[in-house]
């Protein structure tokens, strides 16, 4: 059941969620933000899914069909499909900036440990 | 110092702590994340319930109009113009950012050219080219010059030598057959990126084909080295591309405005739904993402995979072990050097 996707998202974030609290070493942090990122396509994407319906494409309509009737027929939901497909090359180029911002604190302070970026402790 | 280089040089490694942080407030905190998400999850709409209102609204335009048949990309370009065209736009400042984290503070690299500008500035200000003392001279001839040697150092290209040259592989690029396979894969996988924005029967049209196109450039790099790509995926190039693009995005956007009263509704006349100009101004959008995409992840993947080694300078000798010694080190004027044993 799709259940299972769902609740497979929610895991997935909050396993991403563990990690940025419970790590310091900066890589790691990302690649937990990252994993949070990952679990919300998998939510959006479990979400578009109908039970046997098609992809939401209004060409070539089964035997017997018409394209009015795909309109009004069982498609899986193209919205959230959309939703995904962005938040994809947002989340590519987010996590360059904070892979950037990682290289860039590692050469100043030498560390990737969260701990030691002390500079804006008041 | 007494140690053996390989180990003071491991030691200058960056520091990387890698225990765990407070396990008990994270496990609990994430715990009761997973809780209330896994409680609002099993309420979301399941896979019988009917299509929301919005989704079957777009199916309903897509065709009478948009003449789009690909209805996902319908939605993206045309009933949520206006939240892609916001997308695009947090896309191009995630570039910019990359863009200003990754140059570097020495204009080694002329990523902004603010080492040109000095020097014009310079050469307005005092003519005459002295500038300072002799010792001020001396170094800026000795940095120069070790810029000089840096350039001679690079290596021929492989592809030029003679097959059977009797000499290593190169690092920067990878085997001969690695090279031809990725100059035999190149060709087809940018005819497919354009293909798939072209024909708009791709789900997103633009966003997946400048993946692809991006992941041409990627190929090629890893096949050919930096500075085979280097020649090409240059800021001087690519940047007006991408802002080429964006530029196409808002005036789609004011056209819509101009001629139907709403930002990015469709001015063009409709096409035979299924062939290359169906879509109305969809098509347009979605080549200028596809320029937008590609390029732009193409300057932050690049500038990421171009970083200088900017080490901050080891004040006291062994910087291991203390992380605030350096924490007001300049950044910037150490290149390479605090990494060298």
């Amino acid at each position: 059941v799709i259940v299972a996707n769902y609740v497979a998202a929610a895991v997935l974030f909050s396993l991403g969620l563990l990690t940025v609290l419970t790590r310091r070493n900066l890589i790691k942090i990302i690649l937990g933000l990252s994993l949070m990122e990952s679990s919300t396509y998998l939510l959006m994407v479990s979400m578009a899914y109908r039970r046997g319906s098609t992809a939401p494409v209004l060409t070539t309509p089964p035997d017997g069909k018409s394209s009015s009737d795909l309109v009004h027929g069982n498609v899986a939901d193209p919205v959230l499909q959309n939703f995904c497909l962005t938040a994809i090359v947002i989340g590519v180029a987010v996590t360059a900036v904070f892979l950037s911002a990682a290289v860039r604190v590692a050469q100043h302070y030498r560390s990737v440990d969260a701990a030691d970026m002390t500079a804006l402790k008041g | 110092m007494t140690e053996p280089a390989a180990i003071e040089h491991a030691k200058k490694e960056p520091r990387a702590d890698d225990d765990w942080h407070r396990p008990a407030v994270g496990f609990a905190l994430a715990g009761a994340v997973v809780a209330v998400l896994v409680i609002g999850v099993v309420d979301l709409p399941r896979a019988a319930a009917a299509l929301p209102d919005i989704a079957r609204h777009a199916m309903e335009i897509a065709l009478p109009q948009w003449g789009q048949n690909e209805v996902v990309s319908e939605i993206v370009y045309g009933s949520r113009g206006w939240d892609t065209f916001g997308e695009t736009f947090l896309l191009l400042a995630a570039v910019v950012s990359v863009v200003t984290l990754t140059r570097s503070p020495e204009a080694r690299t002329e990523y902004i050219g603010e080492s040109t500008a000095g020097r014009q500035e310079q050469a307005e200000i005092d003519p005459q080219g002295g500038g300072g003392d002799g010792d001020e001279q001396e170094a800026r001839q000795a940095e120069e010059q070790e810029e000089q040697e840096e350039g001679e150092d690079v290596a021929p290209n492989a592809d030029d030598l003679p097959l059977g040259t009797r000499a290593p592989e190169r690092a920067a690029g990878m085997s001969v057959v690695v090279r031809v396979a990725a100059r035999i894969a190149a060709v087809p996988l940018i005819v497919a990126g354009f293909y798939l924005c072209l024909l708009g029967y791709t789900p997103g049209g633009g966003f997946p084909g400048g993946a692809v196109i991006l992941g041409v450039a990627l190929l090629l790099y890893t096949a050919f080295g930096h500075q085979a790509v280097g020649r090409a995926v240059r800021p001087s190039v690519v940047e007006p591309i991408e802002l080429l693009g964006a530029m196409v995005i808002i005036a789609v956007g004011l056209f819509g405005l101009l001629f139907k009263d709403s930002m990015f509704a469709n001015f063009l006349t409709l096409a035979v739904p299924g062939t290359i100009r169906a879509g109305g101004t969809n098509q347009l959008f979605s080549g200028a993402e596809l320029i937008e995409v590609a390029t732009g992840l193409a300057i932050a993947t690049f500038s990421l995979l171009g970083m200088k080694h900017d080490w901050a300078p080891d004040e006291d000798g062994d910087g291991a072990d203390d992380g605030d010694a350096e924490a007001d080190g300049d950044g910037g004027d150490s290149d390479g050097q605090g990494a060298q044993p």
